[in-house]
Order: C-alpha cells, then sequence, then structure tokens
C-alpha cells in the first residue's frame, strides 16, 4: 500500500474516533496532508503511527501515548488549546486554526 | 545574546521547520538538530537534554539564551530576541 492509500486509510481510521471526543481533522488541509504523510512514514518505519511532533523514548508506556489520535493521552492540554499538539485535529467549532496558538502544557498549569 | 539559539527538532515536524524557517529568516545565527534523525544513543542524549530544559516530549523545544520555549511562538521567538535573552 502506497502512502497516499495509507493517508486515506488513517484519516477513515481516525474521522470516527476524533469524532467522538469533539474534535475534527484541521481545515488547513495542506497542514493535514503533510502530517498524515509523516504519521504513514512513521507506521512504516517504526510501527505505529506516532505523532509527527512528540519525541519517541523507545519506552512503550511512553511511546502508546503518543500513537495517533493522542487525544486521550493529553485531554486537559489539548482541550485547553482547542488542538491536539501537531495540529491534525482541532475542536469542532474552529474555522480559523492558524488562531491556535501551541502551548506547552506547564504554561497552562497542566502536568504531562 | 549569551549563549546560541538551540533548536531542537524532529524531521517529522511542520512545526519545528517553522521555527527553523523564522530564525533563518531573521538572519540570526542558530543551530538546529533533529533528534530523531541521529543514531540511537546521540537522539537519547538530546532528547534528554531536550527533557531536562522544557519537561516536555513536545516538540519543537527552542533555546534563547536562558530562556526556553516549547512549540512555534514566532511572538514569543520576537520578544526574546529583541530582549537580547
Amino acid at each position: 500500500m502506497g502512502h497516499e492509500a495509507r493517508k486515506g486509510a488513517l484519516r477513515d481510521f481516525y474521522t470516527p474516533l476524533v469524532t467522538a471526543m469533539g474534535y475534527k481533522f484541521t481545515p488547513d488541509d495542506e497542514l493535514a496532508d503533510f502530517l498524515l504523510e509523516q504519521e504513514a512514514v512513521l507506521e512504516e518505519t517504526k510501527g505505529a503511527p506516532y505523532c509527527p511532533c512528540q519525541v519517541r523514548t523507545r519506552e512503550r508506556d511512553h511511546d502508546m501515548t503518543i500513537v495517533c489520535p493522542c487525544i486521550p493521552f493529553h485531554r486537559a492540554h489539548f482541550d485547553a488549546m482547542r488542538r491536539c499538539w501537531c495540529g491534525l485535529f482541532v475542536h469542532q467549532d474552529v474555522t480559523d486554526p492558524d488562531s491556535l496558538p501551541q502551548i506547552a502544557a506547564s504554561e497552562l498549569g497542566i502536568e504531562e | 545574546m549569551s549563549d546560541p539559539i538551540f533548536v531542537y527538532a524532529l524531521s517529522t515536524c511542520p512545526w519545528c521547520r517553522k521555527a527553523k524557517k523564522y530564525f533563518e529568516d531573521k538572519g540570526v545565527v542558530f543551530e538546529a538538530v533533529d533528534v530523531d534523525l541521529l543514531p540511537d544513543d546521540e537522539s537519547d542524549r538530546l532528547a534528554a537534554e531536550a527533557f531536562e530544559l522544557s519537561g516536555s516530549r513536545a516538540y519543537p523545544v527552542v533555546k534563547i539564551g536562558g530562556e526556553v520555549v516549547v512549540g512555534f511562538l514566532p511572538e514569543r521567538f520576537d520578544q526574546l530576541l529583541e530582549a537580547g535573552a
């Protein structure tokens, strides 16, 4: 399966999961396509579609918390930002993802 | 500026790319490393260093002088550059 097909499969897999959590794909199609491409490559090379913007430690307990969609493991942080860290997903009412900066969990008083 | 600007980045992270491009466009001297492209031992060392600085596994981690910024935050970068952090 090439990356285009895998990206489509990941999108189809993620959509009902994130919808149930109150999120949706970012309306920034270029960003979504880039991030899905990175996840397809990470899945192919590292074994799972890890978040492209969080570092793996190769310790299972940690690395499982950054497999996309990782929203349940970072719920308070992402809900406060109204986006996930990499920006693939945003809250369902978001129309302008560029207005949502990354904010470190520590700055929000949230323990990671 | 006391210490060089250092960007801990991941090759897969668009915000890390934006952070590097921000400093390139500003014409300031900075160093950057894609932690995920290093051999495991070196990658672990740099990732631990970034975590020690930031308390976070999220990238980019940007060290500007004595300050550490987690994320692509150009307005914060501007402030720190102007302050000569």
